[in-house]
């Protein structure tokens, strides 16, 4: 995608201005939406608009697109035994989602020297070097330690009373799919180790989008959820 | 010449069963067992509540007011308008600290598309009393406050605990004049887009969440960005 799309172009704001110009009857719901999001652009940070129909999740800030995902698909997900449904309920959009509880982040390293001991003297340093190793640059490039990477599947919190699960695949729909699941999720349970979740808004992306994304779900975060065609 | 059977090969011919009977006894058991497994993966499903998945259903919550299509019109010119005056004007940066690139806008246009590094994530405890740094670069808007030619790093406690060494008393011993290269842009609360004495480095997350580029690249910014010019991370 060109820079200056990404920067510039927001579909709701688009649809605004054509509902401006008279080339179309303005959606109330897209509207609506433009207006939430004029709400939330006030302030500095970065959010989020969930666009279901167009199947795209955008990082805005102040109105402009920075950068834009892709959905593989949008669906609702809940634990249910492997007989029997139970109906969700429609989100009422649009709506403005706030992360309340962050997802986890045990992928970060931690440094954590023992102890700490006084700056060597400048003599001593040299001494030292001169002993160890008298040809090492120094300004030696360092080794980096590879970044630990977040998982590509992931829940946090929302306020609406949902979770937003990040996930590269959506849970499968088949009577099969749903049986060999069943069968994985029992036998945690009957090792006393199975959890239970929030009904959750699943966004199935690209493994390197979900990652990418974990770390803009911080505590606080605004999802704008769009009503309305595009 | 016919041989005769010996004693152990007339015993197995007469204690085996026939063929057919050997093949059935096989088949049930082969269908017992997996009758047995299914049972108990039937048993140990029941125990299991896996996930269901539904169509995201979506009900659009608006007063009359809102549907009025002449109320409609206005709203939106007035929502576009609002947002067209909160997007950023003139040369702002745009920092995706994932993928570590930085574009520089003039005007909503892409003019300079640069490699960074950004930061780890990873956390620095202090063994003497516990404090912590996460070493990440912050996300959200940010204005450019200063800018600097050849400046000078006052080094943060940080800088000496991550090697093991005691912060220093005397302010003298922090004073770096050469970590942050040619230029530097301070973002405010320690945040700086800088040089880097390790350019094979640029590309990876390996900052404390300062942003570090080429010095080509850093040149470029410094003589484009403002004083007050927007920088946008994510």
């Amino acid at each position: 995608m060109s820079g200056l799309a990404r920067a510039f172009i927001s579909t709701s704001l688009l649809a605004a201005s054509s509902a401006l110009a008279g080339d179309i009857a303005p959606d109330p719901g897209r509207v609506a939406t433009v207006r939430l999001e004029a709400g939330i652009a006030r302030t500095p940070a970065v959010y989020l608009l969930l666009d279901p129909p167009r199947r795209v999740l955008e990082i805005k800030a102040r109105g402009a697109v920075l950068d834009s995902i892709p959905l593989l698909g949008i669906e609702v997900v809940t634990q249910q035994p492997l007989l029997g449904a139970r109906a969700t309920r429609p989100a009422t959009v649009p709506a403005v989602w706030t992360v309340v509880d962050e997802p986890s982040d045990e992928h970060r390293e931690l440094i954590a020297p023992v102890e700490l001991r006084p700056i060597p003297k400048e003599e001593e340093e040299d001494a030292a070097d001169d002993v160890a190793s008298p040809a090492v640059p120094a300004q030696a490039t360092p080794t980096p330690t590879p970044a630990p990477e977040p998982a590509a599947t992931y829940r946090a919190h929302l306020d609406a009373g949902w979770d937003l699960l990040v996930c590269e695949r959506l849970p499968p729909r088949g009577f099969a799919g749903r049986f060999v699941a069943a069968v994985r999720d029992g036998w945690v349970r009957l090792r006393g180790e199975g959890e239970d979740y929030p009904p959750a808004v699943a966004l199935a992306m690209a493994a390197e989008d979900a990652r990418r994304l974990h770390h803009l779900l911080r505590s606080g975060t605004s999802i704008l959820v769009a009503a309305g065609a595009p | 010449m016919n041989a005769e059977p010996s004693r152990g090969e007339l015993f197995s011919t007469l204690a085996a069963p026939p063929p057919r009977r050997r093949s059935l006894a096989v088949s049930l058991l082969a269908f017992g067992l997996i009758g047995l497994g299914l049972g108990a993966a039937l048993l140990v499903a029941r125990a299991g509540r896996p996930y269901r998945a539904a169509p995201f259903v979506t009900e659009t919550a608006l007063t009359p007011d809102e549907q009025d299509p002449i109320r409609v019109a206005k709203r939106a010119a007035q929502a576009a308008g609002a947002l067209e005056r909160m997007r950023p004007r003139g040369a702002y940066l745009v920092i995706d600290s994932y993928r570590n690139r930085l574009r520089l806008y003039e005007n909503g246009e892409l003019k300079h598309e640069a490699v960074c590094s950004t930061g780890t994530g990873t956390i620095l405890r202090d063994p003497r009393n516990g404090r912590e740094w996460i070493f990440d670069t912050p996300i959200g808007e940010r204005v450019i406050e200063r800018k600097v030619k050849n400046p000078v790093w006052a080094k943060p406690d940080w800088a000496f605990i991550e090697e093991g060494y005691l912060p220093p008393t005397n302010p003298e011993e922090r004073f770096d004049p050469f970590s942050l290269g040619d230029y530097a842009l301070y973002l405010g609360n320690g945040y700086i887009i800088h040089g880097t004495l390790f350019q094979t480095l640029l590309g990876r997350r390996v900052t404390h969440g300062c942003i570090r580029l080429g010095d080509e690249d850093l040149e470029l910014i410094y003589r484009n960005v403002r004083i007050g010019s927007r920088v946008y991370l994510y």
